[in-house]
């Protein structure tokens, strides 16, 4: 859109000519009406004191009701950051998270402001760090499949993001985000091109020129999250396109993207082989959103193929616990389908983050995991006679119809009868594996400090007619869910921080909280105390929205696998093997975690080392968090 | 390798299965060392990061597998024994402990302590909880 100049005040522009502060007040008025009244007040001030001056021509107009009394009119009306807010609203975004920052202040404003009613969809969310507003977004999608907008200050909020952006680059997750550029301001929070400090791990970013080409960025910049290779997005816009008026810009048709699928061919092939395989298998990875493993369970169930799924692992895969999810009853599988994942026959995996990482790393940095194929989250690592690339989930419903073409009656009965030996035999595999876990979960039961097997255990009774996420990664606190829980729904267990980055915990389950909130969910975060103090603030944001949220500290007072490697080297060097806890432990003093959580608002409890104690305090934390008022247990632990 | 670092190591891999579920008898062999002494040491020199504070947890418990710590000697000689070279990545194996690191005194001191260990769980039927879970799995689900 172009600008009008008779409507529009230009910051930067206006900025330059004016004289002041007080010029620049009145220029942002209509003041023309009332600038004639003082002149004609003025001129007749020149009348004897004490005599009653006759009325101006203007006061007697007013007097008839010819004319409106002179009133200051603020002419930005229609913000163009209405028009952004009503963008991120159409595209069906329910969050936007920020740290205040004087470049986004027009944005923010109509995020609060703009709408019947404002502040709802989306939301704005508080945060107390940009690393942790990010990995707000980046949890969130990896419950819901879709991603949040986060909000960051030019320059110095994208730095402090930088880390949890590339996290979640790493682990492909969609986050579309918006930062503010005001080169008037504060020079130090400008940049020539901001989005290129970020770019070798962003997948595509924009800094539009006009109010039109930042709605249509933004619409694009959803669509580009969410195509795989999914990965954060970045609109770096101008303060002065934010303040704008804009009262006639209109908001782009949205175009869905397109995702890319197996052609027509193709699927009649999978299909043919899927309902000819005398014993076929479905290997699944991580899919997108939940609609693709709807997908994935329709496929297995009308073919009768045992899965695999990498639901102990991260979100959106198939149900651990369903009947067909298993080894099955005869594990000679004569054709595999792998979805996001490996499959002997045939491999469905969508494009790597190396596909796009080479033409956005314009300075050679070189991150290797990114720039080696395989490497990321939910690749297949299986060889495949056929490896196809193009989304699986997209693919599914092709897929689907074909096989629902190709079953034949007779088919369908035999189809039948091998699911339901499948499902024996998994149900089976499934008690004899929980009988063994709990005989190894036991060992240190009643020991001090407490076990991380008994955490997990005496957590999942109490979750387990819950509809729960697990936001927290559970790899450096025994994984014990991994046996003991059912991870049954997409976003039962979210995995881990993506790249290792830590700082990732508590922010995660903030944003997988803020999905489980609206949709009565209850998120459990395991939380290792030295990931929680990178940004513990994150603990306030979720005290402040009421986030439904059990966090159990893992606190075991150390980094503790850095600590094990210290002391590993010193084995090595044979030297001070008694100190390696120099900089890897956190003693001296040792940290109170309720006092932390007290401290931001958070209700809660601990330190806990005697075991016989964790139990009733996990059940006072689970009916806080079913109140509505997140809750956190400080449990002091074995390391691992 | 030294013929008794073989030794060690042999036992103790023989012995690693033992983690799999096999129990191996606590050992009867005489203790020399103080175990109260062993008790600040094996917290000081980081046993606990792998094997719990407890000897029950963790990747290497030592309660019901502890083969390789049939003698003091052996304790001693398997300290001796681990990986002497650099490693490529950093690694969370068990450390090399030498004589010059660890003496012999200490290193008997923090078998004493290891020997004192025992099993806190209780047997599985007195567990609620975990017969919950058991109980739990056997209803079909999906």
């Amino acid at each position: 859109m172009g600008k009008t100049p008779k409507t529009s005040v230009g910051r930067r522009g206006f900025l330059k000519n004016a004289a002041g502060a007080a010029a620049g007040a009145a220029a942002l008025v209509t003041t023309t009406p009332l600038l004639e009244a003082q002149t004609q007040g003025s001129a007749r001030t020149a009348e004897p004191a004490g005599s009653v001056p006759a009325p101006t021509d203007t006061q007697l107009e007013r007097e008839a009701g010819n004319v409106r009394p002179p009133v200051a009119v603020r002419t930005i009306t229609r913000p163009g950051s209405d028009l952004m807010v009503q963008t991120v609203r159409d595209l069906g975004i329910e969050f936007a998270v920020a740290n205040p920052g004087s470049s986004f202040e027009g944005l923010q404003e109509s995020f609060i402001n703009y709408g019947h009613p404002p502040n709802v969809m989306p939301e704005w969310i508080t945060a107390l760090h940009e690393e942790s507003a990010v990995t707000m977004a980046h949890g969130y999608a990896k419950a819901e499949g879709k991603p949040m907008l986060a909000v960051l200050h030019g320059t110095i909020g994208i730095q402090h993001a930088a880390m949890s952006i590339y996290q979640a680059y790493y682990d492909r997750v969609p986050v579309v985000m918006i930062a503010g550029n005001d080169p008037d301001f504060i020079p130090a929070h400008t940049a020539h091109d901001m989005a290129g400090m970020v770019r070798s791990f962003t997948k595509w970013d924009a800094e539009p020129k006009t109010l039109d080409e930042t709605l249509v960025a933004i619409q694009r910049a959803y669509n580009e999250a969410i195509t795989p290779p999914m990965a954060p997005t970045l609109v770096v816009i101008s303060s002065e396109i934010q303040k704008d008026n804009a009262p006639n810009a209109r908001i782009p048709a949205y175009q869905p993207p397109q995702f890319s699928t197996i052609d027509a061919t193709r699927a009649r092939e999978i299909a043919k082989a899927l309902v000819e395989a005398q014993n076929p298998r479905i290997a699944v990875g991580r899919l997108r959103t939940p609609e693709g493993v709807k997908r994935a369970i329709e496929l297995a169930e009308l073919v009768g193929a045992c899965t695999s799924t990498t639901a102990t692992v991260g979100p959106m895969s198939f149900p651990q616990r369903h009947p067909l999810c298993g080894p099955g009853a005869d594990t000679n599988y004569d054709y595999t389908l792998g979805l996001e994942a490996g499959g002997a026959q045939a491999s469905i995996t969508g494009p790597g983050l190396a596909k796009i990482a080479a033409p956005r790393d314009t300075t050679n940095i070189g991150f290797a995991g990114i720039l080696t194929p395989g490497r990321a989250f939910g690749g297949g690592r299986e060889k495949s006679a056929t490896p196809i690339e193009a989304d699986a989930e997209a693919s599914l419903p092709l897929i689907i119809a074909e096989v629902n073409r190709q079953l034949t009656g007779d088919q369908k009965a035999r189809i039948q009868e091998r699911a339901a030996k499948h499902a024996r035999a998994n149900h089976e595999a499934h008690v004899a594996a929980v009988q063994q876990a709990v005989e190894s979960k036991k060992a240190g039961w009643n020991g001090t400090p407490v076990s991380t097997a008994r955490i997990y255990a005496e957590l999942w009774p109490l979750i387990m007619h819950e509809d729960w996420c697990l936001a927290s990664p559970s790899n450096f606190s025994g994984g014990h869910n991994v046996q003991l829980w059912d991870h049954n729904k997409p976003y039962s267990y979210l995995g881990g921080q993506g790249a290792g980055g830590m700082g990732y915990g508590a922010p995660a389950s903030v944003g997988a909280a803020l999905a489980a909130k609206a949709r009565n969910r209850f998120v459990v975060n395991v939380q290792t105390d030295g990931d929680l103090n990178y940004a513990p603030g994150v603990l306030w944001t979720a005290a402040h929205h009421k986030l439904p949220m059990l966090t159990v500290m893992h606190n075991n007072r150390a980094w503790h696998q850095e600590y094990m490697f210290v002391e590993y080297m010193a084995g090595v060097r044979g030297r001070g093997a008694d100190r390696a806890e120099i900089g890897s432990t956190l003693r001296d003093p040792f940290i109170d975690y309720a006092k932390m959580a007290a401290t931001y608002g958070m209700a809660g409890e601990g330190p806990i080392h005697d075991p016989a104690k964790l139990s009733a305090a996990l059940q006072r934390g689970v009916a806080s968090v079913k109140r509505g008022e997140p809750y956190m247990i400080d449990v002091i632990t074995q390391p691992r | 390798m030294k013929k008794n670092a073989f030794a060690a190591l042999t036992l103790f891999l023989a012995t690693m299965s033992g983690q799999q579920g096999n129990i191996v008898p606590a050992p009867t062999s005489p203790v020399t060392g103080n175990a109260v002494n062993g008790k600040a040491l094996y917290y000081t020199y980081g046993c606990y990061a792998c094997h719990g504070y407890n000897g029950e947890t963790g990747a290497r418990a030592f309660v019901g597998h502890c083969g390789h710590l049939a003698t003091e000697q052996a304790f001693v000689t398997f300290l001796r024994g681990r990986a002497n070279v650099a490693p490529v990545v950093p690694s969370t194996s068990m450390p090399n402990f030498g004589e010059a690191s660890l003496p012999d005194k200490k290193a008997k001191d923090i078998y004493a302590y290891i020997r004192t260990f025992k099993s806190s769980a209780p047997d599985l039927k007195d567990i609620p909880t975990l017969n919950a879970i058991v109980e739990s799995a056997k209803q079909d689900k999906k």
